[in-house]
């Protein structure tokens, strides 16, 4: 049998154990070991296992994952998407749809100071929805708007998806943070288009809400403040190359928890559980990462990613063509399998064809999370409905993800807006000096 | 436990990272390691690794259970191997000597501590295997 044929059998099982619900970290990595033991010797396969997990584990790179993480939960903890969202309100609540508006105002002020997709959902799910329903807003755009605003956890940094498709590609994670910072702008904003083309069509499914005075919208103000403090320490030092992305991460957690304990916003319970989330979630991604450099070792040495490579650039393709396919393998891969597994399994798989084509690396790290986020929000698994589900128990997963397919429509024309513009994701991480 | 390690972990982090300790890398990078290592238990316990549910969840109960049996015993198998094979190559680590570069930390207790608790999540799975066999059997 030839290597690529074994690395070909190699996925096809590992599709199969993902289906039958093995953990996908636990799969990568045996599948991996597995592979490589037949490829290789019985004895190699076996002393990759080990090194990588340690490699991955004892990596200094790689603890960049707790520091973040652990900086949303405590955000999350300690209230700040409340006050975030207070802001929002207060300035856009009088609008017909404002505030929707304001959701995602205040998901991707979130965003800046959380990296992931469903924290941010959750975070803002439990603040909005419940604002929402009291003001007559329809479900389906209220929970709609929610979870596919909280997919800009992932694009506005900090982020782990950056962050993996860092480690994974060996890309400098500050860069690619950066590089996230306009497409999450215009994702925004094409999101507030969203919301307004629909009230425009509809005006009875979001009523105006009751008018604030200045006074008011000068309180929400601080609740800005203390996320913009935090964004311009941790992002902004990144972006001065004061610090490494896990100082970065460190500065950021510590100075959530700062801000939790002078505002006296988060107590010894809350903070244990957030402590513990953090855990859990670390542990989640390290694994998977883990599993992934098993793979893609197993990968490299059944020569897929090599062959794929020189098999798509010699197809008399134009390369917009080529990355359209692969946007679309991964909106229907990320319909049935989880964002994180998804992209970890396959990055090792495409990157090498995408370098190959001249796409820039960076460029194409922001199209990732730009899948990932329409990962996050299709069905049948899309993490961040099952959030909102989990949060508005009333409400049918159909109306949520009906309402969510205005939203897909917007991120999808983001990636068009990407392709046409690649500036728009490459221009700032060009004057980074990490 | 795992908790525990990570309070501390997260805590020393920060700590050491805002002051330029010599080491502190590698002294982070180590506590990464230790507090993923002692995570994974905890993680299998609450859930918390990613799996694919939704189509485990359309099968019929008995088929879910054999599944489970299935899959319980494949991770086994995994962490079996890991355990065994990262105490060999600690055993070598820790014959050669190797420790890290501005502290001299060696390495091996921390490789140690991987075989330790994939040795943990093994039990873990072990247990999880016997419940879904029961399940199996009884349904």
């Amino acid at each position: 049998m030839s290597e690529v044929f074994v690395g070909l059998i190699g996925i096809a099982v590992l599709v199969f154990i993902f289906l039958i619900g093995m953990p996908v970290g636990f799969a990568m990595g045996l599948v991996g070991v597995a592979g490589f033991c037949y490829l290789r010797s019985f004895d190699a396969g076996l002393s990759i296992l080990a090194r990588d997990v340690w490699a991955q584990f004892s990596s200094y790179s790689l603890t960049v994952i707790p520091m973040f993480v652990f900086m949303g939960s405590i955000a999350f903890a300690s209230g700040m998407s409340r006050r975030l969202y207070d802001a929002g309100y207060t300035m856009l609540g009088r609008l017909r749809g404002g505030l929707a508006m304001a959701t995602i105002a205040a998901c991707a002020g979130f965003a800046a100071i959380c990296g992931s997709t469903n924290a941010t959902a959750a975070a803002m799910g439990r603040v909005t929805l419940p604002e929402m329903k009291r003001y007559g807003y329809s479900d389906s755009l209220a929970t709609g708007c929610v979870a596919a605003a909280g997919s800009l956890g992932i694009l506005i940094p900090p982020s782990t998806i950056f962050i993996v498709y860092g480690i994974l590609t060996e890309q400098s994670i500050g860069r690619l943070f950066v590089a996230g910072v306009f497409p999450g702008i215009i994702l925004s904003l094409l999101f507030m288009m969203v919301v307004a083309l629909l009230v425009w069509r509809n005006p009875s499914i979001a009523p105006a809400g009751a008018p604030t005075t200045w006074r008011q919208k000068l309180m929400g103000l601080t609740g800005i403040l203390e996320m913009l403090v935090l964004f311009a320490l941790c992002i902004g030092g990144l972006f001065l190359g004061w610090f490494s992305p896990t100082q970065a991460g460190a500065a950021g957690a510590a100075g959530a928890l700062i801000i939790a304990l002078v505002r006296r916003s988060i107590s010894w319970g809350g903070f244990i559980e957030a402590v513990k989330d953090g855990l859990r979630i670390t542990c989640m991604v390290m694994v998977i990462v883990t599993g992934a450099t098993i793979f893609g070792h197993f990968m490299a040495v059944a020569r897929i990613p090599m062959e794929l490579a020189a098999w798509v650039s010699g197809l008399e393709l134009p390369r917009a063509a080529v990355m359209g396919i692969i946007v679309f393998i991964y909106l229907i891969g990320g319909c049935f399998m989880d964002a994180l597994a998804l992209i970890t399994l396959t990055i090792p798989i495409f990157y090498p064809a995408v370098i190959a084509l001249g796409f820039d690396p960076i460029w194409f790290g922001v199209i990732i999370v730009l899948v990932t986020e329409m990962g996050v929000i299709t069905p049948p698994v899309g993490v961040n409905v099952y959030v909102i589900k989990g949060i508005a128990t009333d409400v049918p997963l159909e109306t949520i993800f009906k309402g969510i397919f205005p939203f897909l429509v917007a991120l999808i024309a983001n990636v068009g807006i990407l392709l046409a513009f690649p500036q728009i994701a490459t221009f700032l991480p060009s004057l980074t000096r990490y | 436990m795992g908790m525990l390690a990570l309070t501390v972990g997260d805590i020393v982090g920060i700590k050491v990272l805002s002051r330029p300790i010599p080491g502190g890398i590698e002294m982070v990078a180590f506590l990464g390691a230790v507090v993923t290592s002692f995570a994974i238990a905890h993680t299998q316990v609450m859930r918390g690794h990613i799996q694919v549910e939704f189509v485990v969840m359309r099968l019929p109960g008995r088929l879910q259970a054999v599944l489970a049996a299935l899959t319980s015993l494949l991770s086994l198998i995994f962490f079996g191997l890991l355990a065994w094979r990262s105490y060999d190559f600690g055993r070598v680590l820790q014959i050669t000597g190797e420790v890290s570069m501005t502290q001299k930390i060696p390495f091996h207790p921390f490789v140690y501590g991987i075989a330790f608790c994939s040795v943990v999540v093994s039990l873990l799975l072990l247990t999880e295997f016997l419940r879904a066999l029961v399940k199996v059997v009884k349904k």
